[in-house]
């Protein structure tokens, strides 16, 4: 043994140094001592295998969403909603779920970085700081100095602010291209109110939106969410719903939930809204004050039904129904924004808005002012081209750049990339690589949201907080410290006495004490807050707000678009938004929900047009502009202006990460640099381009495999007046065929008979489809709970996607007609189910509660049971599939990570079933209903799914299904039904206004 | 046959195992690199995973099912002609059976592979076997995988005594004239067979029971193998029409496989004078017969699916022959053409089509277009399953599941492979054992006299 040279002494010293060297390297300090939510602070230290949670908030995007982050053994390994804010009340979205991907993205950089001509080299933290610090005060202009950020949020656009004043430095500039400046503006103009009022879509009956993505990315989409669901959904016991009307050249997921959608022409959007204003001021005129009333027959004078039908395209008289209906409806909510209206009249439309919400009566009703819903502010486009010009004039010598990745986000046309190369010195603070931090010289990376501390105050009597919910993934310092170190070693007043940014954040939470009207101590206040999340306040406004149209000039003129062809509009992304979520693999890997594409992007057009322009579905097609060309996939959509073509934000990144480099194209370059001058966001609606097809097949991924559903039943719908009538429709396939059908027909005893089932659970889900929107938070909850892997374009293709649940999406119907239908489909737990006979080794089995299990090392992978699945709800794993680091860290560790040739599927997230049967057993009673919420009910923001026990004659779930026996059934049926695998998921009908099945 | 002497027999059969030509070799080599091929293929999707293959979702079955049952198919001709054909006492067999009982060894050998080639997790199928074991685990009786298990496993064990025990009788002829190391080998094999007439006695009534043993293996194995599709649920599986439907399928493409084999071994070795043109005759009428069937089979199954009015059978079987049914919208077009929809016709065409013209005397009497047409058949009938497996799979109830099935090079390989390792089991069983029965063949003959000429 002694021959080889390494003797067993040896080998133990090795182990035994390298060990402890590694056990040392994971017991560095954490930096910041960790509230967790809601637990004693003498139990700060986890227990292994107990989950911590800290409450903090989300900043993926600006609407500021409290969260709670689960952690396991010190590591975040799931995202869920705060159920005390007042904003998302503890469900998330697509982009929220997914923040664990920024946290643990493996674009993140893991130490300073200092540029040497094209090659980067890691350099120590102080030489990085010492190197900052030279920079600074080498700039001896101190205007000279500017810095660009992608967020203001909370206290954070103050201490920037704070901190650049110290310097004498330039103001700061906070970039966001999908910006909501046009509507404070317009709000000043009309109401003297320069503020986001607060919209209660939850009260309205009639809701009309003009473009907005509200369910997608516009101001608060969880919030929109709920809301819309609160109002649109079938209130069962009234036959009740709210009506949708979407009106705007393009439909994307908001727009497939509206009831009827007007198909106007790009950019008439103002003239819509002042012609349907001018003929509601007209019914409405006796309720308006008179002085009121004068200033509005001037300002709407000029407008009216005839001309904005002239604009639009649309029929007068459906435009005089719909203004009827608004005028009629107690209340209406008008909507406008998102990128259709983010022309460069994105303010007149605004106006125009307002007018039309004023003259419906819908003021402090469903629009209310006061509330203010301070979506982290962005700065006027103007300011960032101010800053661009500067930069290329040679008067920038020091950018900082924090965040924001203006070298992707804004068109080229902007010249951010030739301004760029003008500076001396750029250093980021950014936490992973972007196309601006590749441009940078110097690079002290940042933390991400989930590592550090920050405060959000997205709505009068709501301060969020947000904390470090785990030690940082890289010995990295957040920018805020590093801005905090500089100011110390610079001295600067009001900042050097300020160690860290938790410090700074207390002394600004100070004052929120006070705001908010609590005493005492300010530790205790302090700690409250971090284990909630923050302080939420229930406030009463005032709303009342007064018209002020002195010398208004509603500039309503459609916008002009350069060029020839059609107008191109970019869309904001359910998944990707500007382009900030694109380096997560969920968010590539899951579907977009209406074009259920993955991995890429894509142009929809109208088949109308496609055909004038000799385009098949699919094709590589030219999308040129004055200001550049990108080649992409068509999609044909009929969902889409026939003079409009549509192309998603997002994609088609650089240098953003393997996960998003080369997917997709970047719609900005075809982009002029166009400002709203009154409003001041980007013009994204400000061009033409031209179209030409290649010929060629684009990689166009797409997971759906045929857009009809074939009178199959599989989402059904009925309509208002049938649920009135609790009549069930005749013709659809749960009728006859249903659960109580087939009850009869059944030749076996039930499961329920046998003794050792179903007792005392029954676990069981609705699936409400009227109230599902489609928004996939639910797909991303379940790839963060159950480490489903992402396995990328090229296995999506082959139809190799791992997801467990999955959105499906049928379309019915033909032109501006058509219907979307969506719905969640996974694993239904089926009584009889057809996976479980045919696997030879009782891989999968129905368990004693009726889930049916499968038991990954039984598993011997014939995939027969995948085959004799009739909902294909089951996963095979075709290769070893891994997950890059560090993005493996977020494993959850209650759930096998699976291994080749093994099948897989939802388990009802049966670790959470365990879990609450072990506390359940424990106190010596049975779990309660709601103690239990899997993954993808959790995260719901409409409460579309419920899970429960069937065998509780008194739970949720039981209430929903009406399965038992005889039971009146109006909207439940199973999917399949005539299958008999008898489902342990309830699907409620969708219901509809009006009779539209159409099957084309 | 009456010119054909029991020394005529003795030499020709001699011939086929004597030093053969380099053609020979060269013949066997390629054989063997194909299975190289094969075996190759197989060993990187065992390391790399299942995913280099095309098989997907929804069509978690693909080519490797396909060659399952086509080489099962392809065993059934063995049992049929020398247990059924026996027992019907149809003489016309004896000249082919050996050869059909190897094929069907060798073939199902083959087919039993697939099943290991296509599971996730190849080093757990000892799985499937009900074995006593610590960890209280046993198999699901009610899958039909583990009907096939047991229905493969016993066809095989019965296949392999009936070819052995066939040749007893001859391998002792072979230990007389052999030398070396073949004559041990050989005397091992031959069990002490000394032609007595007791032998004799025993061996003929031992052989009619194996016989009788083996033909309900015929009708079970089949049927049980369409079982695995039957018992399923999805639209062009579910169906009573399956078991028939699939034995005839069986026999048809295995006596096609007989003749594919038997022709070139005819012409090869001079054997025109044992495997006549009546026993071609013969085999063409049976392969004619299960021709109809089967082309009954498919206009069935068309039929039931109308007359059932499920939507879910109905649009499956709009499919297979023309593709997507569309609905007038320029993203999901009528008649849009896959790979499926190219092997339905196929199957159409070489099943039912290609036979039409054994009706006539003068094409079963031509060996060369026998040749052409046994070739085609086999060629329809692979398709027939790869029709049945994958369409039904990209089709199925829920259309946001439908998918397509694209075969990947690995698949091409390892279906490379088994035919490789099929006819290299077959070249070598040509040199290494008589691929005629020397003593049935005899049976078929006058005895030898001391003057023939005498007798006229």
């Amino acid at each position: 043994m002694t021959d080889n040279g390494f003797r067993r002494r040896d080998f133990f010293k090795v182990l035994a140094a390298g060990g402890a060297a590694t056990a040392v390297a994971a017991c560095a300090d954490p930096p910041e001592k960790l509230i967790p939510y809601l637990v004693p602070p003498s139990n700060i230290e986890f227990t292994p295998g107990v989950p911590v949670e800290y409450a903090t908030t989300c900043a993926e995007c600006p609407a500021a969403c409290g969260m709670v982050i689960k952690t396991r053994e010190a590591r975040a390994i799931k995202a869920e909603g705060n159920p005390d804010h007042p904003v998302n009340r503890g469900t998330l979205c697509i982009r929220g779920q997914s923040s664990l991907q920024t946290l643990y993205n493996p674009a993140r950089i893991a130490s300073a970085m200092r540029r040497q001509a094209e090659a980067w080299q890691a350099v120590t933290w102080a030489d990085a700081e010492a190197a900052f610090l030279a920079a600074l005060q080498g700039v001896m202009e101190r205007k000279r100095i500017a810095l660009i950020t992608d967020s203001a949020m909370g206290s954070r656009g103050e201490f920037l602010d704070k901190w650049l004043a110290g310097l004498g430095a330039s103001p700061k500039v906070v970039l966001d291209t999908l910006g909501q400046n046009a509507i404070k503006a317009a709000g000043q103009m009309v109401f003297s109110r320069a503020e986001i009022p607060q919209y209660r879509i939850d009260q309205a009956q009639l809701l009309v939106n003009f473009g907005s993505d509200f369910l997608e990315t516009w101001l608060s989409p969880v919030r929109q969410n709920r809301e819309f669901a609160a109002m649109h959904a079938v209130d069962d016991k009234a036959a009740r719903k709210g009506k949708f009307v979407h009106i705007g050249p393009h439909v994307s997921l908001t727009g497939a939930n509206a009831d009827e959608w007007l198909n106007i022409a790009p950019g008439s959007e103002a003239e819509v809204a002042l012609g349907l204003a001018r003929e509601v001021f007209e019914a409405n005129r006796r309720k308006i004050p008179g002085v009121e009333a004068g200033e509005l027959e001037r300002v709407l004078q000029p407008f009216g039904i005839e001309r904005a039908a002239g604009h639009s395209g649309i029929d007068a008289e459906r435009l005089k129904a719909l203004a009827k209906a608004i005028a009629s409806a107690e209340p209406s909510l008008v909507l406008a924004g998102g990128t259709p209206a983010a022309t460069g009249n994105a303010a007149g439309l605004q106006v125009a808005v307002n007018l039309l919400n004023y003259v419906a009566g819908n003021l402090g009703k469903t629009v209310v002012f006061g509330a203010n819903q301070r979506i982290d502010p962005s700065s006027p486009h103007a300011d960032v081209l101010a800053l661009i010009n500067r930069m290329r004039n040679g008067e920038i010598d020091l950018l900082i750049v924090d965040g924001a990745n203006p070298l992707y986000a804004l068109p080229p046309a902007a010249g951010m990339a030739e301004a760029l190369g003008k500076v001396k010195t750029v250093v980021s603070l950014s936490s992973a690589w972007d196309e601006t931090t590749h441009a940078a010289h110097l690079v002290l990376p940042g933390l991400t949201f989930l590592e550090r501390w920050g405060d959000a105050f997205p709505q009068t009597g709501v301060y969020g907080l947000m904390q470090p919910v785990m030690a940082p993934v890289f010995p990295v310092k957040a920018a805020e410290d590093t801005l905090l170190s500089v100011a110390a070693t610079l001295g600067m007043a009001g900042l050097k006495e300020t160690p860290t940014y938790q410090d700074y954040l207390k002394a600004a939470w100070a004052k929120v004490q006070s705001q908010t009207g609590q005493r005492g101590d300010f530790a205790a206040f302090w700690r409250t807050a971090l284990q909630n999340g923050g302080v939420f306040q229930q406030v009463t406004f005032s709303g009342s707000v007064r018209l002020n149209l002195r010398g208004l000039e509603v500039p309503a003129a459609p916008p002009a678009f350069e060029g020839e062809g059609l107008v191109l509009l970019p869309t904001a992304s359910l998944r990707h938004r500007d382009g900030r979520g694109a380096n997560k693999p969920w968010l590539q890997e899951i579907p977009d929900p209406i074009s259920q594409v993955v991995w890429g992007s894509w142009a929809d057009i109208n088949p109308e047009t496609a055909k004038r322009l000799g385009i098949r579905h699919g094709e590589r097609i030219k999308v040129s502009s004055p200001y550049g060309e990108v080649e992409t996939a068509a999609y044909l959509h009929y969902g889409v202006h026939p003079d409009v073509i549509a192309i998603p934000m997002g994609q088609g990144h650089s240098r953003s990460g393997r996960h998003a480099d080369d997917v997709g194209v970047n719609v900005m370059t075809l982009l002029p640099a166009h400002t709203d001058a009154a409003g001041g966001d980007l013009a994204l609606l400000a061009t033409r381009v031209a179209v030409k097809g290649t010929g060629q097949q684009a990689q166009l991924v797409q997971t759906d495999g045929s857009p009809r559903q074939m009178d199959r039943g599989i989402i059904q719908s009925m309509t208002l007046a049938q649920v009135a009538k609790g009549e069930p429709p005749a013709a659809a396939h749960g009728g006859e065929h249903g659960e109580g059908a087939a009850r009869r027909n059944f030749f076996y005893p039930q499961r329920e008979q046998t003794p050792g089932y179903y007792d005392p659970y029954r676990w069981g889900m609705t699936v409400d489809s009227d109230r599902c929107t489609g928004c996939s938070a639910c797909v991303a909850a379940c790839y963060a709970e159950n480490n489903v892997p992402v396995v990328g374009r090229e296995r999506v293709a082959l139809g190799r996607e791992m997801s467990w649940i999955r959105v499906e999406r049928f379309l019915e119907g033909a032109g501006d007609s058509y219907r979307t239908l969506v719905q969640p489909m996974f694993c239904q737990h089926c009584e009889n189910a057809g996976c479980e006979p045919v696997c030879p080794v009782y891989a999968t089995y129905h368990n004693p509660e009726g889930l049916n299990a499968q038991i990954y090392n039984r598993c011997v992978g014939t995939r027969y049971c995948s085959n004799n699945c009739a909902y294909k709800v089951r996963r095979f794993n075709w290769f070893e599939y891994l997950h890059d680091a560090p993005l493996h860290l977020q494993l959850n560790p209650d759930v096998t990570v699976r291994s080749k040739g093994v099948m897989e599927k939802c388990t009802m997230c049966v670790q959470r079933i365990t879990r609450a049967k072990d506390k359940a057993r424990s106190e010596g009673r049975i779990v309660h209903d709601g103690e239990i919420t899997p993954a993808c009910v959790q995260t719901c923001p409409t409460s579309a799914l419920t899970f429960g026990n069937l065998r509780d004659p008194g739970s949720e779930v039981s209430r929903k299904a009406q399965r038992e026996e005889g039971a009146h059934r109006v909207r439940q049926y199973e999917v399949l039904a005539d299958l008999q695998n008898r489902p342990a998921v309830t699907y409620l009908r969708k219901v509809t206004l009006e009779d539209g099945h159409k099957e084309a | 046959m009456s010119s054909v002497t029991y020394a005529d027999v003795n030499a020709d059969m001699l011939r086929t195992l004597v030093r053969p030509k380099p053609a020979y070799y060269l013949l066997l080599v390629g054989f063997v690199i194909a299975f190289g091929i094969g075996a190759l293929s197989w060993a990187i999707q065992i390391d790399v995973g299942l995913g280099l293959s095309g098989i997907s979702h929804p069509v978690g079955w693909g080519v490797y099912i396909t060659n399952f049952v086509f080489w099962i198919g392809i065993g059934h001709a063995g049992t049929l002609i020398s247990a059924v054909f026996f027992l019907t006492r149809a003489p016309w067999r004896a000249p082919v059976y050996r050869a059909a009982e190897a094929m069907t060894v060798f073939a199902v050998m083959t087919a039993g592979l697939f099943p290991l080639i296509h599971v996730g997790r190849v080093w757990l199928a000892y799985w499937l076997i009900p074995y006593p074991n610590q960890r209280m685990l046993w198999v699901n009786f009610k899958s039909p995988l583990l009907w096939d298990v047991f229905a493969v496993s016993t066809y095989l064990t019965i296949s392999v005594t009936f070819f052995v025990v066939g040749l007893v009788p001859d391998l002792a002829a072979m230990r007389d004239n052999a030398k070396g190391i073949r004559k041990l080998i050989y005397w091992q094999l031959a069990l002490g067979w000394n032609n007595s007439y007791q032998q004799w006695l025993h061996y003929a009534r031992g052989y009619l029971l194996l016989a009788a043993l083996a033909t309900p293996l015929v009708f079970s194995v089949h049927s049980i193998v369409s079982w695995d599709f039957a018992m399923s649920l999805i639209p062009g599986w579910h169906t009573t029409i399956f078991a028939p439907y699939f034995v005839a399928g069986a026999i048809f493409s295995g006596l096609a496989m007989v003749l594919t084999i038997c022709i070139p071994l005819r012409t090869v070795f001079g054997l025109e004078k044992y495997i006549t043109h009546h026993v071609m005759q013969s085999l063409a009428k049976v392969i004619l017969f299960t021709s109809i069937i089967v082309g009954y089979a498919y206009t069935t199954e068309f039929f039931i699916a109308y007359y059932s009015g499920v939507p879910y059978e109905r649009g499956l079987f709009y499919f297979r022959p023309f593709g997507e049914i569309g609905d007038g919208s320029p993203f999901f077009h009528k008649g849009d053409f896959g790979v499926p929809n190219f092997a339905f016709w196929i199957m159409v065409f070489c099943n039912v089509i290609s036979p039409l013209p054994l009706w006539r005397f003068k094409i079963r009497n031509n060996v060369i277009a026998l040749f052409i047409i046994s070739v085609l058949i086999n060629v329809g009938m692979w398709f027939e399953r790869f029709n049945i497996v994958v369409s039904s799979l990209q089709r199925d109830f829920n259309p946001a599941n439908w998918g397509s099935y694209h075969p990947t090079i690995v698949e091409f390989g390892i279906t490379l492979g088994s035919f490789g390792m099929f006819f290299t089991l077959f070249t070598a069983f040509i040199r290494a054992m008589p691929s005629m029965a020397i003593a049935e063949v005899k049976e078929g003959l006058e005895p030898p006299r001391r003057n023939p000429a005498a007798h006229h």
